[in-house]
């Protein structure tokens, strides 16, 4: 179910009635778990019974874990749900693109080796509610959470229906606390919670879907070589449609979570106006980079190591941040330039943070410049369908097709300029605010007239249905 | 003895994930848990909230309006859960209409019901080749009805990938992988769709409109042609009917469709970074394959007891002459149901079909289509032997 379709208008409509109507706490809760469910099932039902199982799982594991006092058995209990869960989502995620690999690695050596070609249907979120679930036992071995009594409760913080299938990776350490005690309905929350909604509603529904992704997709899909212009135009689009897809889902969730009386954390803090890469990772899907940093790099030994060894674990959580997002290399190769760029920026910041000339706002510009295109250059592997788009998609960027084709109309290139200036002046306004801080700011009558401009650009633009990006991760 | 978990631990040499205590940092951000409460910010919340609605209400009822006085009405969009529910009624003995968008108009359902004693299923889709759904209607082993497939060389040997192409096999993608959601989701705005006249995403959604401003192209840009603005409406049963503000004698609509379908039913240009002639060979190779291919289906039809009729319909105008010229019938029509062995009915062989003028070039009028089925119906019973 869409968070942009007429099903989930209605949903969400039933859901919120029924469960501000409701007075028994635990029987809210039922009705949460039961809409979650619904919710999931509406994409493949069968599927339902997987995400029950993976989270039944964790929660005798979680048990197991906190029950146990020896400090091997724990250990063990923990190796269990890690690679329960690992082995679950390598099995659906990773099944034929390892199997792939094994071919072309058996193949080198002289062996014809002709795997079945499994026929896996990718349960949907799959990479997001096994992150929800995995944080759970973790947490409770690390000794940073007690193990719930409540298996329904700890259904409801692995499959709360905004943020389970793209995120944000809500930690049931975050979640679980929120339901000991029933929320009180709040006007100005819910309210707030609705204007969230129509905020990422307006992201996904006319930013991404109708100014950007059209375009994006004609360039990535085109098969031959593309001029400069036509080929940096194609990667804006993209750059902005990922952001406004996934930035605008988070919003939802986060704005659907609140008028249910739930707190989700921000997943976004305008990352087109990062200076270096580490402010970027600190800004972009910040559910999963601090996941990956406190589950993945801390324990690497994060940069309480020599510089070297700081510098691979870098390279390693980016190499495996790329591959959650998708079973190809050209994921792999997003992750590894991020590893790459963090490394780098680690460096000029050994060398270059001392000198004076190192925070004149020109450096700083210079740096964002840097930044955001070097981002832009990443996104050509992340979207590209495999290697051969990716370098002829380079090639056109870096002026190698003079010659190319031009296929972008002209208003269809004014739009992408319109938004890209347009997302990163407004990221620039807000780099050091929250959106709520900006909000603050306006007074009503600013707030109505944008809040009436969205709402009816999502009317007019009739809720074109295409789904998430991150729905594929 | 050592722990299995240690050697483990050891030989893999695993992270200190597993093995190690909490740093502070971790200890806290990830825990005890905090009360983590989002900031609202202040406002006057609920008359923002009545504001708001009352000017969307306004403004989506005043846009209603107005589309309603520039002539448009309620009428549902052809999309592929529609489409997917009118496949789900296909009965192993079904009578199936596929094909493009001449079907979709020019076939009248209660005619050919009155006339061959069973009420079709319209599976025609606007601009898509007939191929994949015939492909679909041979795998399903139930399936021994008859298909009555229209016919237009231009889209009926779309190479693979061409919109032509991608719209039939998003229909059938759909009709595998339909989610229960979108299931629901169709039957949710169908009703909408039928009491709301803005309600059209190609003509009057954001998109659309935007589609229609008019910037002139870089010069060299091989930008996508047009394609013709709002001129049917459709009803459950998937049945098409010209718009009367197209049908009417020297309409405007029709005259700026009759421009559109020019560069639309010629060939494209070979892509640049393909030398031409491995391009013509592609294409030759392509539609020898589609010959093929269908022969295939057709015969897989028959050997269950199928029956399938190939329909040639009317068009008119310089769009006729454009058809004549590039796909003539002696390298098109004729080979086709040479190679299947299948009937057909071409229109301009016999007078009582020939007659019939479309008003945009490509498609009949709601009245003529009555008539035009009325008058097929005979020959379509003596070429399906009933």
């Amino acid at each position: 179910m869409l968070f942009n379709s007429l099903t989930f208008v209605v949903f969400f409509a039933v859901v919120v009635t029924l469960y501000w109507s409701l007075r028994s706490w635990p029987v809210r809760k039922n009705l949460l778990v039961l809409a979650s469910y619904v919710f999931y099932g509406a994409w493949n039902p069968p599927f339902a019974v997987l995400l029950f199982s993976t989270t039944a799982m964790d929660f005798w594991l979680g048990h197991q874990i906190g029950k146990a006092e020896d400090q091997r058995a724990r250990r063990r209990w923990l190796v269990a749900s890690v690679c329960m869960n690992l082995s679950m989502l390598g099995f659906f995620k990773y099944g034929n693109f390892l199997l792939e690999n094994f071919q072309w690695l058996v193949g080198r050596i002289g062996i014809v080796y002709q795997p079945p070609h499994l026929d896996i249907l990718l349960p949907v979120g799959i990479s997001f509610y096994t992150f929800h679930s995995l944080s759970y036992t973790l947490d409770i071995y690390r000794g940073v959470l007690q193990p719930t009594k409540s298996l329904r409760d700890f259904i409801l913080a692995v499959s709360f229906f905004p943020q389970l299938v793209a995120g944000p990776i809500v930690r049931a350490g975050d979640f679980l606390p929120q339901l000991v005690h029933p929320p009180r309905l709040k006007g100005n929350q819910f309210l707030w919670g609705l204007a969230l909604m129509t905020v990422g509603l307006f992201e996904k529904v006319v930013l991404a879907d109708t100014l950007l992704s059209g375009p994006a997709d004609r360039i990535f899909g085109y098969g031959g070589p593309l001029v400069a212009l036509d080929s940096w135009a194609g990667v804006l689009a993209f750059a902005g449609q990922i952001f406004f897809d996934f930035a605008g889902y988070s919003l939802c969730a986060i704005g659907a979570a609140l008028t249910l009386g739930f707190h989700l954390k921000d997943n976004f803090r305008f990352p087109y106006a990062a200076i270096g890469f580490s402010d970027f990772w600190r800004r972009w899907h910040i559910s999963l980079s601090t996941f990956l940093r406190d589950y993945l790099y801390i324990p690497l030994g994060g940069n309480q190591v020599r510089p070297f060894r700081a510098a691979l674990n870098l390279i390693i959580v980016m190499f495996l941040g790329g591959l959650w997002h998708g079973a190809a290399w050209t994921f792999v190769v997003w992750g590894l330039l991020h590893g790459s760029y963090l490394v780098i920026e680690r460096v000029c910041r050994v060398c270059f943070e001392d000198k004076p000339w190192a925070s004149a706002p020109s450096v700083r510009v210079l740096a964002w410049f840097a930044t955001y295109v070097a981002v832009c250059i990443a996104w050509v592997f992340f979207r590209a369908n495999d290697f051969t788009v990716a370098t002829r998609m380079l090639g056109g960027m870096f002026g190698g097709h003079a010659h190319g084709d031009a296929i972008l109309s002209t208003r269809e290139l004014l739009q992408i300029g319109a938004v890209t200036a347009g997302v990163i002046t407004m990221h620039w306004a807000m780099r050091e605010n929250t959106f709520e801080t900006a909000v603050m700011r306006m007074p009503p009558w600013a707030i109505t007239a944008i809040g009436a401009v969205m709402a009816c650009a999502i009317i007019f633009t009739q809720g074109n249905s295409n789904a998430f990006i991150y729905f594929q991760f | 003895m050592r722990s299995s978990i240690s050697s483990f631990k050891k030989r893999l040499r695993l992270p200190r994930l597993f093995f190690r205590t909490p740093s502070l940092e971790e200890q806290i951000h990830g825990g005890p848990p905090l009360e983590f409460e989002r900031p609202i910010p202040p406002a006057p919340w609920r008359g923002v909230a009545v504001v708001v609605t009352i000017i969307a209400v306004a403004a989506t009822a005043a846009w209603e309006l107005y589309c309603r006085s520039l002539g448009y009405g309620p009428t549902l969009n052809d999309n592929e859960d529609l489409w997917v529910m009118a496949r789900r009624k296909v009965q192993p003995d079904s009578i199936v209409i596929t094909g493009d968008s001449r079907a979709w108009f020019d076939l009248d359902l209660g005619e050919m019901e009155a006339g061959l004693g069973k009420r079709p299923i319209q599976l025609a889709m606007a601009g898509s080749t007939a191929w994949p759904v015939l492909a679909d209607l041979a795998k399903d082993e139930n399936f021994h009805g008859t298909v009555i497939c229209s016919f237009v060389p231009h889209l009926f040997f779309a190479p693979p990938g061409s919109p032509p192409m991608e719209r039939a096999e998003k229909g059938i993608k759909r009709l595998h992988n339909q989610t229960p959601a979108q299931r629901v989701s169709e039957y949710l705005t169908m009703p909408l769709e039928e009491h709301v006249a803005f309600l059209k995403p190609d003509d009057l959604s954001l998109e659309g409109l935007l589609n229609e401003l008019p910037i002139p192209n870089r010069p060299g840009a091989l930008v996508s042609p047009h394609f013709p603005p709002y001129f049917q409406t459709e009803d459950r049963e998937r049945r098409a009917r010209m718009w009367d503000k197209c049908a009417e004698p020297g309409s405007e609509l029709a005259k700026k469709i009759q421009q559109i379908w020019l560069p639309l039913f010629k060939p494209p240009p070979p892509p640049t970074y393909i030398p031409k002639e491995v391009f013509a060979a592609e294409i030759g190779k392509g539609i020898k394959k589609r010959f093929a291919d269908v022969q295939s289906a057709v015969e897989t039809i028959r050997s269950r007891g199928g029956k399938i009729v190939f329909l040639r319909l009317p068009h008119s105008g310089g769009l006729k002459e454009l058809e004549d010229h590039d796909t003539p019938r002696a390298r098109t029509w004729d080979p086709l149901l040479k190679s299947t062995g299948a009937p057909g009915i071409y229109y301009s062989d016999f007078p009582e079909l020939a007659g019939f003028d479309c008003p945009e070039w490509s498609h009949l009028s709601a009245g003529d289509s009555v008539e035009f089925t009325r008058r097929l119906m005979p020959h379509l019973r003596t070429v399906l032997g009933m």
